[in-house]
């Protein structure tokens, strides 16, 4: 197609170029852009510091980081916060010795029963009711179990996928294709409001547990798709030569496929975290009591009525550190893991 | 082998049993409530005035404070209470799946919601009579309806709320122009912004906007009401018990204000009540004797636990909505039987 005719486009981009680039036709849009930029920047700066009353969000602080969990308790989200942030901090910044490296995904791990056992109390610390649950505190946890149970859900539906064995090929296709299908909405509508309607009499499942039900249900489907991206990537003859080495199929699977699927897939992943993080979220119009939700009563405490724009623009700078840090590490743990890979 | 076959009957036996007995164990919703010690109760959460969370993370409100008359009625302890947060899609479910003891968040009471047929819920007595109404600038020197023919108003669109709005012009063949809005926080947005001379919703909506305004005392709410939206709380249809009690509950409230008990004299009134065989009425409604709470799964004076915990419903209304209140909203229909308002109570007989 270029080679058609390359004077017409070089032209015409010359002309566009020269329109745009003239020294007083440059100078006037840069000089208009200047302006309204500057008048944009200043009244939003005036409202921020003059205009607007931060009362609303910094004399609520407690309840958007943990709702209405009991005071004197609330060392235990706390502690969980900071337990977080460290082995983030270790993951990117942390030194590589080799045994640390090996054992962090354990830590990983360990912190979301880590953050139930705090919140959830028992074995010596008061218990605390998943109603009391609440801010910032139930949103990071409901994400953080959803992507502890998504992910090993994903990987197994992305190896069944690639099964040879038709019904279970069929099946995990199936499921995949059905949660692709229905809106996140409908899933969570569907948890919140149907699941109690199916269970026996006498059990119960907490509202709480619901909601990361529903979100794994969902996200694992998008996830198993991310990771049989990554599997495709892989070319045949490593399977071929693993095979011919005397290696089993879940020994091929644990020690080639995967590992490598996952380096691939990272990206995608995140931006599946990152989605889940913020569709979180969507649990206020369900009455759970997190970040939003909690935001929600606030406006309606009389004392706060009609502040809005402060109350969003809080929220929007949360939910952006958050999401910035989760693509931080993952930014991170991508350069790690291409740097071991050794070329 | 005999031995084996007998031991996995039996074991089945008693797993069929042991099923069949839970499911006859028919155990009422007011029963549940008093084992379990602790009322659930499902409001809004996000109503100025009527329900929200406060600074220390605690619940308040009007009808906040019913669901605590409830569970001093009930329990005796109006703080044994789990609040549940609902949206207005999940309330009736949330009834019908058992999440929920009751629910106390402003619902308009209307036959399909009260029916079998519908929703197949029961109402207590209506706690808060609403209706739709106008919001206008002062300085614009409407006072009534008829004074907006031809006039623009702005209002939330799909709602029963424009609905109301045009029957009522219709009926009163006033022409005006109806300027529509997703929802009420840009119906307020477009009516400060001068876009309309008048903006409608329900007037307790409207009178917590309005204190949120900077200059709530420009606007007046017009004494026309375009609809009745009597907003009373709910519970399972077919729980007679725990409805029984939650009627009578709002019927104590109701009383005690037309006796004058409040929460702070109201040790005097049962004193007096002890002290004076004569005061037939007033004994019989603080529970002193007639035995009336017993007939509902009450204690006999549960009325004393409601009004020490809440005070009488004009105290409550006060306290939420009244003129000090941050949300003021003029009594109206609200007042008592006896001031002119709709608020009547049967006799405790």
């Amino acid at each position: 197609m270029n080679n058609i005719n390359p004077n017409l486009n070089t032209n015409s981009f010359i002309k566009i170029k020269k329109f745009l680039l003239s020294k007083s036709k440059y100078n006037f849009c840069n000089f208009i852009f200047f302006v309204i930029s500057i008048s944009l920047i200043f009244n939003f700066l005036t409202w921020i510091f003059i205009n607007s009353n931060w009362k609303v969000v910094t004399s609520n602080l407690n309840l958007y980081a943990f709702g209405s969990f009991p005071p004197d308790q609330q060392w235990r989200p706390i502690l969980w916060f900071f337990s977080l942030l460290s082995i983030t901090f270790i993951t990117v910044y942390g030194p590589k010795w080799n045994w640390i490296r090996k054992n962090l995904i354990f830590g990983w791990i360990g912190t979301v029963p880590l953050g139930i056992y705090l919140l959830n109390g028992g074995l010596g610390l008061n218990p605390v009711m998943t109603r009391h649950w609440g801010g910032l505190t139930l949103t990071i946890l409901i994400t953080s179990c959803s992507i502890l149970f998504s992910l090993p859900i994903g990987i197994l539906l992305a190896l069944c996928k690639r099964s040879s064995i038709f019904l279970i090929q069929k099946l995990s296709s199936f499921y995949i294709d059905v949660m692709r299908a229905v809106p996140l909405i409908a899933v969570l509508f569907f948890g919140q409001l149907l699941i109690p309607l199916f269970l026996p009499v006498g059990l119960e499942i907490d509202r709480v547990w619901r909601a990361i039900i529903a979100f794994t249900f969902f996200v694992s489907a998008y996830i198993a798709e991310d990771i049989r991206g990554g599997l495709q990537s892989i070319p045949n003859n490593q399977i071929e030569a693993a095979k011919s080495l005397g290696l089993n199929k879940y020994q091929i699977n644990i020690f080639i496929l995967i590992p490598q699927a996952l380096r691939v897939a990272l990206p995608a992943i995140t931006n599946q975290l990152i989605g889940l993080f913020q569709n979180t979220s969507l649990m206020s119009i369900l009455g759970l009591m997190e970040l939003l939700g909690v935001s929600r009563s606030i406006l309606a405490n009389p004392e706060f009525i009609g502040q809005y724009i402060e109350v969003y623009i809080w929220l929007a700078s949360v939910y952006w550190l958050f999401c910035t840090i989760m693509a931080f590490v993952s930014k991170k743990l991508e350069q790690k893991l291409t740097i071991n890979k050794g070329y | 082998m005999i031995n084996r076959l007998f031991f996995g009957l039996a074991a089945f036996g008693i797993l069929v049993t042991g099923c069949a007995s839970n499911q006859n164990e028919n155990i009422s919703r007011l029963s549940l409530i008093q084992k379990r010690d602790e009322l659930i109760c499902g409001v809004s959460g996000k109503i100025p005035g009527f329900s929200f969370i406060e600074r220390d993370g605690s619940y308040k409100g009007l009808d906040v404070d019913i669901c605590k008359a409830f569970a001093a009625a009930i329990i005796g302890d109006s703080e044994k209470i789990q609040f549940r947060p609902l949206t207005a899609a999940e309330r009736f479910l949330a009834i019908k799946t058992g999440d929920i003891d009751l629910l106390s968040r402003n619902t308009t009471l209307t036959l399909s919601r009260d029916s079998f047929g519908g929703n197949g819920l029961t109402f207590a007595p209506v706690v808060f009579h609403d209706g739709q109404g106008l919001m206008v600038k002062k300085n614009s020197g409407i006072v009534s309806i008829q004074e907006l023919a031809n006039k623009s108003i702005c209002v939330g669109s799909g709602t029963t709320t424009e609905q109301n709005i045009n029957d009522t012009f219709e009926s009163l063949s006033l022409p005006y122009i109806p300027i529509k809005y997703q929802d009420l926080n840009q119906v307020v947005a477009g009516y400060l912004q001068g876009r309309c001379q008048a903006m409608t919703s329900d007037r307790s909506q409207l009178a917590a906007v309005r204190s949120g305004f900077k200059k709530a005392k420009d606007h007046i709410i017009l004494d026309d009401v375009l609809s009745k939206e009597p907003l009373a709380p709910a519970s399972d249809g077919s729980e007679q018990k725990l409805a029984d009690a939650m009627r009578w509950t709002v019927y104590a409230l109701i009383t005690a204000e037309e006796l004058g008990i409040t929460q702070s004299n109201i040790a005097d009134k049962v004193q007096l009540a002890k002290n004076n065989p004569q005061l037939k009425s007033l004994r019989r409604f603080l529970g002193v004797d007639g035995g009336l709470g017993e007939k509902i799964g009450l204690r006999n004076d549960f009325v004393i636990n409601v009004i020490k915990a809440t005070g009488n419903y004009g105290e409550i209304y006060d306290r939420n909505l009244g003129r000090d209140s941050d949300v003021p909203i003029p009594r109206g229909l609200n007042e008592i039987y006896s001031k002119g308002g709709l608020h009547i109570s049967p006799p405790f007989n």
